[in-house]
């Protein structure tokens, strides 16, 4: 009986509700007023991402880079930038991590991401695997800073830095590895160790070429993500410095290191914007061409 | 049924380990460290807020809510209610601008070129170091910054506007953009998979463009959204840098409580404060996932996109 009246009941609303809405979104679609609207929102929000880096750039020509006008101009920010060596060991300890953490995150994502999918019952570590990324920065930060160094009692240092960057950078890793393995047809392995191939060689010749898209994506958020931590490596420092520790202290306390900041980070920029961008364009427009 | 169906089926321990072995050595020596190095981490975290501290030292013995009490007396609330509420305004915000903008980018987009171009822009901010790109808003927004200068030299203003540096607006202003790509991309990586052909039988089934957006491609795009605020109010809950250099004092965050603590080594209240952090996030995506569910159950909608 219900089942009977309840749809009809129901559709009637939808009638109802439908002739109203109905109205409303064809005067909304056709004035294509919205459409423009979604498109500008979102590219004023893009805009605005990109313009503290212009900025940026444009102000360390300036003599004061953190007043009004870019003027008077001047080459004075890259000169003590030149002199200034605090900046070096940094910049270097931060290459030499983030090649560490993108190798590990290659590597370990890789043996665990063409493992997982030929689990019985792969949810629970998959789970487990992505928790960091419902964890806040911040929180993570205080966990290891806790666990390490209070409750262990253990000396911080490059290494507890390390764990805090493959527990960001890791699950991101993972993820690239199992969208590749996926598509993966295991079949291929089959079919070569029936034809006598050995595991080494049915992984490097096979599976690995098919999977390099996925393990190479992985080196690099893996180095990327290392190399811009930030807020996890705040707490697991110990008397370490990183280059985003570095910039942020500059840019927090030290207001007359400011001018220093401004040059480094354009020149980091001026390195790393062209080989990201080109990048990311050719893997999105191939992504895009063969879906 | 072939044998590793019934070892499948088997339940218990005995169950776990076949699991856990079925494929190698690696998914179980992964989690073991993965156990050492996140969970174990999380829990004597939340451990250490029952604890106490008697002379710079963490005090071990009869465990407390004494911190979780201290909390309420010394009004840290006031920082919860305000991280909260930013929280909910930029993601709000963030949603109500991504979800029009991942649409046009996915089914309105035209050209592939476009199309990859704002995916690479939207995608570079992730790895841009944050202190850099913040700290160059005070030259902008303060009070003898680019804004206050020319407006002042314009005659459009006589007293430059303080209200733009070291305040609220300016904490919600600086996050605005930093967190807008994490919105952006579940949705529109959802909304693509929507095949075409679902809403051009709508529209062919006489249905207008809001009933097409509302009955087929809402619930479709449900889980992208609900990904995006996750996503989005994860980093949010906890943000430090941002308030820290762009609300100059003013505009305390759980973040900045949590930073403070630690740096006064006190240790039980910092684990208090992230503990909260993260009860109150599960709270928010239990109540997420709840909501969405009423508008058709969550797995469905992810068995059918698995296609």
């Amino acid at each position: 009986m219900t089942d009977e009246v309840l749809p009809n009941i129901s559709a009637t609303i939808h009638e109802q509700m439908g002739r109203k809405s109905d109205l409303f979104w064809r005067q909304v679609v056709s004035s294509r007023g919205w459409v423009q609207l979604a498109k500008w929102l979102g590219l004023l929000l893009i805009i605005l991402t990109y313009i503290p880096l212009v900025w940026l750039a444009l102000m360390s020509f300036s003599e004061r880079p953190l007043s009004g006008l870019p003027y008077p101009l001047t080459l004075d920010n890259y000169v003590s930038l030149a002199g200034d060596k605090a900046w070096r060991l940094p910049l270097v300890e931060s290459v030499i991590l983030g090649l560490i953490v993108g190798l590990v995150c290659m590597m370990v994502a890789t043996a665990v991401g063409r493992a997982v999918p030929r689990m019985h019952r792969p949810g629970g570590v998959l789970l487990l695997a992505l928790t960091p990324l419902f964890v806040p920065a911040l929180t993570m930060g205080a966990a290891l800073f806790i666990f390490l160094r209070e409750y262990l009692d253990l000396r911080l240092g490059m290494w507890s830095i390390f764990i805090g960057h493959i527990v960001w950078a890791l699950p991101f890793a993972l993820l690239l590895v199992l969208v590749v393995v996926t598509r993966f047809d295991i079949r291929l392995l089959e079919a070569a160790a029936d034809l006598g191939a050995s595991r080494w060689r049915r992984f490097w010749d096979i599976e690995f070429p098919i999977l390099r898209p996925g393990i190479i994506g992985a080196g690099l958020f893996g180095f990327l993500l290392s190399f811009n931590e930030l807020l996890r490596s705040i707490f697991v420092r110990g008397s370490e410095t990183t280059m985003p520790i570095y910039n942020w202290t500059m840019a927090a306390s030290h207001q007359s290191q400011v001018p220093i900041i401004f040059s480094l980070a354009t020149v980091i920029l001026a390195v790393t914007l062209p080989l990201m961008g080109g990048f990311f364009w050719l893997l999105f427009a191939r992504l895009d061409r063969t879906s | 049924m072939s044998s590793v169906d019934v070892i499948a089926e088997s339940r218990g321990v005995k169950g776990w380990y076949t699991n856990m072995m079925s494929a190698g050595w690696a998914v179980p020596a992964f989690v073991i460290v993965w156990l050492c190095i996140v969970i174990v981490p999380l829990l004597i975290m939340v451990y250490f807020s029952f604890l106490d501290m008697k002379n710079y030292q963490v005090y071990y013995e009869d465990p407390s809510f004494k911190t979780w009490w201290t909390m309420i007396d010394t009004g840290r609330w006031v920082a919860v209610v305000r991280t909260l509420r930013i929280t909910a305004t930029l993601t709000v915000i963030q949603l109500l601008i991504a979800f029009p903008f991942a649409l046009w980018l996915a089914k309105g987009c035209q050209s592939k070129g476009v199309k990859a171009s704002l995916i690479t822009l939207l995608t570079i901010p992730f790895f841009l170091d944050a202190s850099s790109r913040i700290i160059v808003w005070r030259p902008i927004l303060g009070t003898n910054g680019i804004i206050n200068t020319v407006l002042m030299d314009l005659g459009v203003i006589t007293q430059p506007m303080e209200w733009m540096l070291f305040s609220e607006f300016a904490v919600h202003f600086g996050m605005l953009a930093p967190y807008f790509p994490t919105m952006v991309f579940p949705i529109f990586l959802v909304l693509t998979l929507i095949d075409d052909e679902y809403i051009q039988a709508s529209s062919d089934l006489g249905a207008s463009p809001g009933q097409t957006l509302l009955h087929v491609i809402l619930p479709l795009a449900l889980p992208g959204i609900v990904a995006g605020i996750v996503f989005t109010m994860v980093p949010l809950m906890a943000a430090f840098v941002e308030p820290g250099m762009l609300g100059g004092g003013f505009v305390n965050l759980l973040g900045d409580s949590i930073e403070a603590a630690l740096r006064n080594l006190k240790y039980p209240t910092a684990a208090a404060l992230s503990t909260l952090v993260m009860i109150l996030l599960a709270v928010l995506l239990v109540l997420l996932v709840i909501s969405s569910r009423r508008r058709g159950p969550l797995g469905e909608i992810f068995r059918t996109m698995k296609r």
